[in-house]
């Protein structure tokens, strides 16, 4: 492990300059890393209850075969707003306040590297999402047509279409003004003996995931500009009418839709890997094969797009090579896995919060990780493809897998914002509760894809019923065992006093600062040097 | 390394960062227009 400590004068603790501005002019015009990442975390957490609000709608639904509550239409509406308020508005932000609170404290810089343009992309969210909310009361309704937007059913969407679009280019803003900020922070305001490969895990996923940002979100932004001006300005991209190609859209979409999954995975790596060595008391084991791992990840997500639509019809030659190059991903996620356990191999390992949700986010993305495997052979990927296996699949990486990662970070560190240690009871019973509804809610979905049950859809046929109504059961338990987590935050600042440290194993300049950490950190470089030794 | 340099160096990897996510939009697009 290359973390680095400092001597705890080297912290700025007794910058009081000036503070924060009061009222609401503090949260609209902040230009403050700390304030903006507080932001970034609750606007997530409101999208995480709306979208998954969304779910139970979506649950409910399925609970038992027929149509119980709502129309078919209003079904597809729902599956759409979910899955785009879950990604664009829960996971990315959530991952994006982490980075604005952790990032600067971890490299030792007093901010970001641009606070303005940082204030800027949290902002543009609410109005992005605020755009794509209000079409859930158009006459029309929501988009219904899948968050893939794939032509020529997207082109059905009436009023909401362009509403859709310039969401969509508003949250592409959004992120690709993260993704600027992050890099530029973490190449230019490192403390000056913070070398690359001394970087903390968290900053390196951190930055590697920026430049799959900077890298794809404007392919989106492309794709979803040529769907608009084929609606209103005559052209024909995607229509084949016009000689345009709607499979072209698919795989544009993919060139994007690919690295997104990692840009969704990997900071989530990287605060599993700050987390398990301070509850192992144990250094990360192969820190600089980390590095090169999630950098191969991020290169390998760029070369196997094509995996999503096997079914579209390809070459032979092109099925072959997207089958073996999505398989190849497993080699570098296996060395992550396998460095984690190692870490925790022999260790005094203790099983607070955060080390619950790190030790849940290994056992369960694994399995979502091997579902993957599966899906990538091609000849499988026919049968399994558009049914609830594929459902399965995603949900076992992005619930298990980037939600609890984000639970265990906000664990982590949250003593670290409040100042007060959070409820552990509390937080034991959220992990268990969270880990026993998530199984239950989305591992019979394995079993229903692999009985032919179709994605998307509002009714079904009474042989999937018993999976079906105990994944709703599931899911609602899930969805209610995430109103623990809301008390835990509402009543954090109510328990003991945090030390500077948090934590016994700890390590790290975050954990110079005290705790809340102030207003301002950093404000002079300190000093940092390798720590590695001290965990021997 | 002095103030004056560090912004300067965080000028122009901002810049360099933008023009590449310029790059890939419009990239994207143009290839669009070719196949069409």
């Amino acid at each position: 492990m290359t973390a680095t400590v400092v001597d705890t004068h080297a912290a700025d603790h007794d910058d009081h300059d000036h503070g924060p501005t009061k009222g609401i002019k503090r949260w609209l015009f902040s230009t403050n890393h700390k304030d903006i990442g507080t932001m970034y975390l609750i606007f997530s957490l409101i999208m995480f209850f709306t979208g998954g609000a969304m779910a139970m709608v979506i649950r409910s639904e399925l609970a038992v075969p027929g149509l119980q509550f709502v129309h078919p239409e209003f079904f597809n509406q729902m599956t759409t707003m979910h899955a785009l308020i879950m990604v664009f508005g829960a996971v990315m932000p959530a991952f994006v306040g982490l980075a604005n609170w952790m990032i600067p404290l971890m490299i030792g810089a007093p901010d970001m590297a641009l606070p303005r343009m940082n204030n800027w992309s949290f902002w543009i969210l609410p109005v992005a999402f605020g755009l794509l909310g209000a079409t859930l009361f158009f006459p029309g309704g929501a988009p219904a047509g899948g968050w893939t937007m794939y032509p020529p059913l997207v082109l059905q969407t009436g009023d909401a279409f362009p509403f859709l679009i310039f969401a969509v280019h508003l949250m592409g803003l959004s992120s690709i003004m993260g993704a600027i900020n992050v890099i530029v922070t973490i190449i230019n305001m490192r403390a000056p003996d913070m070398t690359l490969l001394k970087m903390p895990m968290f900053v390196w996923t951190w930055l590697i995931t920026a430049y799959l940002l900077i890298a794809v979100m404007p392919v989106l932004a492309g794709a979803v500009t040529m769907l608009l001006t084929d609606q209103f300005f005559g052209t024909s991209f995607f229509l084949a009418a016009g000689g345009g190609d709607p499979v072209m859209f698919q795989h544009i979409f993919w060139f994007f839709g690919h690295p997104e999954v990692y840009i969704m995975i990997l900071p989530a790596f990287g605060v599993v890997s700050e987390i398990i060595p301070t509850f192992a008391r144990k250094k990360l084991f192969g820190h600089d094969s980390m590095v090169y791992a999630a950098s191969c990840i991020a290169f390998l997500s760029f070369i196997v797009w094509a995996h999503h639509m096997f079914t579209v019809g390809m070459p032979l030659t092109g099925q072959l090579f997207f089958m073996f190059a999505t398989m190849l991903i497993a080699v570098p996620t296996g060395v992550k896995v396998f460095n984690w356990v190692a870490t925790m191999w022999r260790g005094s390992m203790t099983f607070e919060t955060p080390m619950l949700f790190s030790l849940g986010f290994v056992f369960l993305f694994t399995i979502g990780g091997f579902s993957g495997l599966m899906l990538a052979i091609q000849p499988a990927d026919v049968q399994y493809h558009d049914t609830y296996f594929v459902v399965a699949h995603f949900h076992y990486v992005l619930v298990p897998g980037s939600v609890f990662a984000i639970m265990a970070g906000a664990y982590y560190w949250l003593p670290k914002w409040t100042g007060h240690m959070y409820n552990e009871k509390a937080g034991k019973l959220h992990f268990w509760m969270s880990t026993i509804f998530v199984n239950l809610t989305f591992f019979p979905m394995h079993f229903l894809g692999l009985a032919g049950m179709p994605r998307r859809i509002p009714d079904y046929s009474t042989q999937f019923t018993d999976f079906n109504t105990i994944a709703s059961i599931g899911a609602i338990g899930f969805g209610l065992s995430q109103l623990i987590f809301v008390w835990i935050l509402l009543t954090a600042k109510r328990g003991e006093k945090a030390t500077d440290r948090v934590w016994e194993g700890s390590h790290g300049l975050e954990w110079t600062v005290p705790s809340p950490a102030p207003w301002h950190t950093f404000t002079t470089p300190p000093k940092a040097r390798i720590a590695s030794e001290s965990f021997e | 390394m002095d103030e004056l340099q560090r912004k300067k160096n965080i000028r122009r990897t901002t810049l360099l960062v933008s023009a590449v996510a310029l790059a890939f939009f419009i990239g994207f697009i143009m290839m669009g227009v070719l196949r069409s």
